[in-house]
This record gives C-alpha cells, structure tokens and sequence, in this order.
C-alpha cells in the first residue's frame, strides 16, 4: 500500500500523465480538423472527394494503430520529415482517429431529420447556412455521448505511444517496474491514474450533455418550483402546458385559439372572381412535365398555370404525384423533362438553361419566393416557435434581429400561437406546430405558397384550426396558393380551381363546384365518390 | 554452438561486489572519467565533427545493471552501459540525451536518424550487423532463470528445454537459438520448446512469477537481478556462454563516426576504466574483451 501511494504520488510518473494529455490532445483535435475534412468529402456531390474520402477510411482504420505510430517515427524521416516523437504519435493518432470520427460526424448529420432539411432549402437556406445554423446544433447535440467514448479511447490509446519513446504513463510504468521489479504497486497506480483521467472525461461528457438538453431550462424550472418565492418566467415550460392546456377540448376544435377573423372582403361570385383572376400574371407555369423513379413514371407530361391571387387544390389518390408535383416546383427535386417557371422565371437554372450550383439554386429561391409547408411540419426541432420564425429571416434575408423578432410575433399572433412563442416544437401538439410552419412560410412574404397535404398528419380534431388558418389566408390576404389536400369540402370552400391528379396525369381541372360535383372523367367520378364516402 | 557452463562465475561474482564496493565511494553514474585526456585529445583532433555536440542514444531501460530508470530519481538513467556512453561521448567530447524504445526498435530507431547511436546491451549479430555497424566490447553470459526448485530441471540451452515454454524478448538473440532445438527435440521424440514474445525484462519475469513460461534465457546480470528481488519464488539454473559479443550500434552510412567510437573504445580499454566500471556495477570481469567490429556490406 504504501509503494502504491509513493508511485501514485512521484512526480516522475505525474510527468508521464502530461505526455499522456498531450498525446490525446493532439490525436483527438487533429483527428477532428480531419474528421470534419474526411466527413465532408464524404457528404460531398463530387465523387471523386467521396472516394478519396472511402480509401483514407479503408486504410486507416483497417491498419493497427501502432503501426501507424511506428510509420509515423521511422518512416517518415526517409522522406525527410523527422517529427519529435510526441509530435509524431500526435499525428498516427490524429489519422487513426479522423476515419471514425468522421463517420461520428457523418451519421449526426445524416441523422438530422431530412424534412427539417427540405424545410430550410425551401425557406432559400444556401448549404452553409443550412448546416451552421439547422443541422450542425442538432448532429453535436446527438454526437456528444460518442464523442464522449472516442475521447477515451484516445487516451488509452496514446499508450501505445510507448513503443515510439514517447515518455507517456505506460512507458514510464514499465520502466520503473523494470528498475524495481514492483509491478503490481506500479500498475496498479497507473492503473488508477488512467481511471481518474476517464472518470474525468465522462464527467465532461454529463456536463456537455446537460448544457446542450434542449429541457434543460424547463429542468431548472421544475427545481426552481421548489423554490418560494417562485414567479413564472416566459420561458418554455412544458409541464405547465401539459397541466394547464387543454383541460377540455375547446368548444369550436382549437380554432378558438385563433384571434377573431378580420372583416372579410366580399370575395363576389366566383365568376366575377375566375374572370379578374384570369386577366393577373401567370404566378407558375408549369409545361410537359415529367419525372420518373428508376422505371416508375410518377409525372407524365403535367401542364399547370397558376395565376396570381389564385387558389388551387390538388386532389387525388395517394401516389398520384401531388407531393412530388410540389417539389418540382419548389425545385427540392430534380425532374426528367418540361419546364417550370415561377413568377416567369424558371428555378433552378441560369438564363442558358444551366443547372445552378445549391448555393445560388438557395438564393434564387429565396429571391422568387416559393413558400412550401409539409405534411410532417418540419419545424426546427431545436429553435423556439418564434425562432423557426425569425431565424430564416435574419439567416437567409439579412433582416434585423429586432425586426426579425417583430415580424415573428406579429405572425405568431396571427396563428394565435402568442403564447406559445418560446415553446420547442416538440412541445407542441401537431396542429399548433403546423400554424408555426404556415407562420414561418409567409414570412418572408412568399409569391406562391405551397402546401403539401397540410393537415394529413394530424389528429382529426386539430384539422380545423389548421384549415382556418390557411382559409384567412387565402380569403384576407390573396396569397397565391397551390394546396395538396383530402379535404374535399375545404378545396370547394377555397379553392377557386380543383387539380385532380391521378396516375402522374391531370385527368380533371376547373372550377372547384364544377370538378367537384360534376366530373367528366369516370376514374374522377370514382375518386371522388370515394372521399365523399369517406367523409359521410 | 559453443556452450560452456561457468560453475566458478558465483565465485566471480564475489570478488566483483568487492571491487564494487570500492568504486561506488567514487560517485554516481557520471563519476565515471575518461582516464587517457592525453589520447582522447588527439581522437578530438582527428574526428572534431562531434566535438561539441549533442547526440541521442537509443536504449531499452529495462535491464538493471546495464540500462535502467533510477528508481531514485527516475528521470536519468543508470547502468553500465549508460557511463560507458558517457565516456565515449567525454573522449569525443559529445554529450548524449536518451531516447527509451523497445528493445526490437532500437536498431530501427537508428536507420530512421532517430538516433546516433545504440548502446544497450544488445548482442552484434551478422543477422544485426546489416541495419548498423557494431563496435564489439563485451563477451556475453547469459543465465537461466527458472521457478525456484527447477521443476522442469532445465539445464541450459540445450534439450533439457524440449516440451518447455520459454519466456523471451522481441529480437532476442536467445530466441534462434531456442528455436533451433526444435530439429533435435524431435529426434528424441520430445515436443519442440514453446517460445512466449514479450515486450521487456519485466514481462519476461511475470511470466515465470505467474507459471506461464518455465525459463526465461538472458543475461546472466538481469537473471541475477531477478532472482534477488525474488529469491522465495526465482532461480539461476546455470549460467552459459552464447557465441555472441555485446555491440555499439552506429549507422552504416557514417563509417567516421563508427571509427570515432571504436578508437575512444580502445582507449578505454586500455586505461582500464572498461573493467573499473563492470566493477563499479557489479558485472563478471570476464566479460572484458578487447573492442572489435563487426560489420556486414
């Protein structure tokens, strides 16, 4: 015991700790500047970087780290580059580490929800933008617990950097044990040493961990309850929502969370209302479009003219190609053949008809205006209600905080959803998080708004206040709208024309009373008896 | 293969404690001085190119008596090899910094320019001989050490170690020449000897402590070193001589610096600090041998 105590305590094996750091240090942080390089190649639309990237990681991690080390001290300097030896199993380590690292930092990305992706490309988020602000604060927050075990594998790895004359604990350790022929006492001290070292990062582990607990606020105020003199902050809280909301279900479906309708224009008869519509600019022209998975045709030479100020609905069966429709013309996705254009531009090419890179594909988006709100919702999971609103303004438009913040609540007011401004989106119920994602679509005052079968993820009693909201839009502020939808009595209250898509085709369109109860074509009549049965 | 046992080396061991003794009053490991100034000032003249400098020396520190940490004060380094450096390097007027590797590295430390020179107890061999040149100083003794009682009744490199389990080194020259009993085991319709690479002295020891290898063959100082930390549980089974000298190791590409060495060698031959400093760390006079050199184009 009391050998065990001198050689835990002698300074010479305290200096075998520092090497031992700085080993890890530099394996762990360079691997890091590598894995991020590594895991961008990776990611990358260039094939040739993808598989320069496959070939280092087949290499490196396939190769035994020790080797490595002794590669990087007596092989290096024949082609001149003679590192000191902790420099050296700074660098074996650092590659050895990068190659699963990078796949840490590959699988937090990939990881991130992909509608939260498709949300922020539709909002005009450039790459880079998308990755700083949506996808790298959530992958960290997922990569801790394995960056956590990747750190502690670095430090016990480094002592490998014994077999390169690196003086680190290990060496140390059995140099002494050879000079005294203590074993045990020595290797168990070092032992212990080692295990304090871990302890130590997996107390930085919980630490990260609870400072980037997306609840950790509503944590504190659950603490902070216990407290007298507690005062209810503005802060997200979800127990108090989950005590205080919705003790019964409100009278009219959760539209009585809305503010009071403003005075509605008389919209007129609907052909007084078709012929003005008809003398406005084309809003979306869309031409012979045509898309196909592998062998699968999903749009077979679609036509569609949208004009400004107009209201569509999309209906038809599932697969039909309405989401994929959407899509094109938000241009999230590539197409086979025709054109779009949207306010008379066409998206996603220069004036040569060349495709545009992703960044300025981004602005461009951003410029014309395309809003787009999902089935799933796609809020940000990480950001507050008035931050999925605001931060795009701020990120994509170069608005102000102030007004970014003004804007936001203004907006959030309008969903009826004041209240509910600095709550996460997981703690809000599916149709609350939905008139967040119509808020944060009209934001930037989109030409064209498109949702994709908005309310086909909620429970049927939080359709209404959705659909509410989307008819004050239409009615109050004349947004051009093209809206995918089941809802057939919702399209023949809004809509001023009906698309029905069926098979990747328009098989039936006109005004909404007239495709709704007279249709021409037999499959439509089909279709539509259906909902209609559906619904009764 | 010559293999002679030494049953008078105890005795010899005796009389190089008392001599020892009488050195140890001069200081420690750096107490060691060139006697010959007047010769090793002419080798200054004639090879200045290291005057002055400071060179590494790679070493395996896991051989008390030749190369190990001082448990005192662990951040220098003790033995006989280390003052015979420091002599050679005070004749040639260089000082030398340590560099700690596995004993299989030492010689790839060097070809890598990691190091200028290898003086720790490794044996020149021709096989050796073609990484770097060796300047030969040293006969080579080695003991067998066993568990106290001999239960396998070893008695030294020879067929006695069939069916055995030897504890050995990475690089070791002991571990061809254990291997090459396995032609004549079969002869005798014995299983070949089984042979456990370790990493260093220590682990080579633990193997027998913990009854996973019978034997562990080396140099007779480290097996006497073992034995007395653990005299309840080790044994010297019996000393041999293996066909081998102990070598300076240099790099082939630098035959200046190898003849540098080699004549600060002779010179500290001949002044008598060699066998002044086998006595001052208690080693078998009859090590002493006249330098030579053993290179391989």
């Amino acid at each position: 015991m009391e050998l065990f105590l001198h050689y835990l305590t002698m300074p010479y094996m305290i200096e075998g700790i520092v090497a031992t750091l700085q080993v890890t240090a530099l394996g762990l942080l360079g691997g890091l500047v590598l894995g991020v390089i590594l895991a961008w190649m990776q990611l990358s639309r260039f094939k040739a970087l993808a598989s320069f990237a496959r070939v280092y990681t087949v290499i490196f991690r396939g190769t035994p780290l020790i080797l490595q080390m002794v590669f990087a001290y007596n092989a290096l300097p024949q082609i001149g580059i003679k590192l000191p030896a902790i420099l050296a199993a700074g660098l074996a380590l650092a590659c050895n580490e990068a190659p699963f690292i990078a796949e840490m930092l590959r699988s937090g990305v990939l990881g991130v929800d992909r509608g939260q992706v498709s949300a922020g490309r539709a909002l005009g988020m450039t790459p880079g933008v998308l990755m700083r602000r949506i996808i790298a604060p959530q992958a960290i927050r997922s990569m801790i617990p394995a960056f956590g075990n990747e750190t502690v594998s670095a430090l016990k790895n480094s002592s490998l950097a014994s077999v390169i004359a690196v003086q680190e604990l290990t060496l140390r350790s059995t140099q002494m044990a050879s000079a005294t022929f203590d074993f045990f006492s020595i290797f168990f001290a070092s032992g212990l040493i080692y295990l304090v070292l871990t302890a130590a990062i997996a107390c930085i582990q919980l630490f990260l961990e609870w400072l980037f607990d997306l609840d950790r606020a509503s944590k504190q105020i659950k603490l902070m309850r216990m407290m007298p003199r507690y005062r209810v902050q503005g802060t997200d809280d979800p127990l108090a929502s989950a005590d205080t909301e919705r003790p019964e279900p409100p009278p009219n479906a959760g539209v009585a969370e809305l503010p009071p309708s403003r005075v509605q224009p008389e919209r007129g008869d609907r052909a007084k209302r078709a012929e003005t519509l008809a003398r406005n600019n084309i809003a979306v022209d869309v031409a012979a479009l045509r898309k196909s998975y592998d062998k699968q045709k999903v749009l077979d030479g679609v036509d569609l003219t949208v004009r400004t100020g107009e209201v569509i609905a999309l209906l038809g069966p599932s697969g039909s190609g309405k989401s994929t429709l959407l899509r094109c013309i938000n241009n999230l996705e590539l197409w086979n053949d025709g054109t779009i254009k949207v306010g008379g531009r066409r998206l996603g090419f220069n004036e040569h008809g060349k495709a545009l890179s992703p960044r300025l594909l981004a602005q461009a988006r951003a410029e014309v205006g395309v809003g787009m709100v999902f089935q799933q919702f796609n809020l940000f999971g990480h950001l507050t209600a008035k931050e999925n609103i605001a931060g795009p303004l701020r990120w994509v438009h170069g608005i102000s905080r102030a007004d970014a913040d003004r804007r936001a609540l203004e907006l959030l007011a309008r969903v009826g959803l004041t209240h509910r401004a600095d709550a996460l989106p997981r703690h809000l119920s599916g149709g609350q998080q939905q008139r967040v994602a119509i808020a944060r679509a009209i934001a930037p005052n989109p030409s064209v708004l498109l949702f994709d079968e908005p309310t086909s993820a909620l429970d049927p009693e939080l359709v209404n206040e959705v659909l509410e909201v989307i008819r004050r839009l239409a009615v109050e502020d004349g947004l051009t709208m093209i809206i995918s939808t089941h809802q057939l009595r919702f399209a023949s209250e809004v809509a001023d024309r009906v698309v029905l898509l069926a098979g990747g085709s328009i098989i039936e369109e006109g005004p909404a009373d007239q495709v709704l109860n007279q249709p021409r074509n037999p499959v439509a009549q089909r279709f539509l008896n259906a909902m209609a049965a559906e619904i009764a | 293969m010559v293999m002679l046992s030494f049953p008078h080396i105890k005795k010899l061991m005796h009389v190089a404690a008392i001599g020892a003794l009488l050195v140890v009053g001069g200081g420690g490991s750096t107490g060691a001085k060139a006697a010959a100034p007047a010769a090793c000032a002419e080798l200054q003249a004639k090879f200045p190119d290291w005057k002055g400098k400071t060179l590494v020396n790679a070493i395996n520190p896991h051989t008390p008596g030749y190369e190990s940490i001082d448990p005192k004060d662990p951040s220098k380094y003790i033995g006989f090899d280390i003052d015979l450096g420091e002599m050679i390097g005070e004749c040639l007027g260089f000082k030398l910094t340590y560099k700690a590797v596995a004993f299989a590295a030492l010689l790839t430390t060097l070809q890598s320019g990691q190091a200028d020179i290898v003086i720790s107890d490794i044996y020149a061999t021709e096989e050796r001989a073609k990484a770097a040149d060796f300047i030969t100083y040293s006969k080579v003794f080695d003991g067998v050490l066993v568990a106290k009682g001999n239960p396998k009744k070893i008695t030294g490199i020879d067929t006695s170690l069939c069916g055995t389990a030897a504890a050995e080194n990475t690089g070791y020259v002991e571990v061809p020449l254990i291997q090459a009993l396995g032609p004549e085991c079969k002869k005798l319709g014995k299983p070949e000897p089984t042979i456990q690479l370790y990493d260093n002295n220590a682990n080579c020891i633990q193997a027998i402590l913990a009854g996973r290898a019978d034997t562990y063959i080396n140099d007779v100082n480290t097996v006497d070193n073992a034995v007395k930390a653990y005299p309840d549980k080790l044994e010297k089974a019996i000393a041999v001589t293996i066909p081998y000298q102990v070598g300076i190791g240099v790099p082939k590409d630098k035959p200046k610096f190898r003849d540098a060495v080699h004549a600060a060698m002779v010179e500290i031959h001949k002044s008598g600090d060699q066998l002044t400093l086998l006595k001052k760390w208690n080693l078998d006079p009859n090590n002493l041998m006249k330098p030579g050199l053993l290179i391989v184009k």
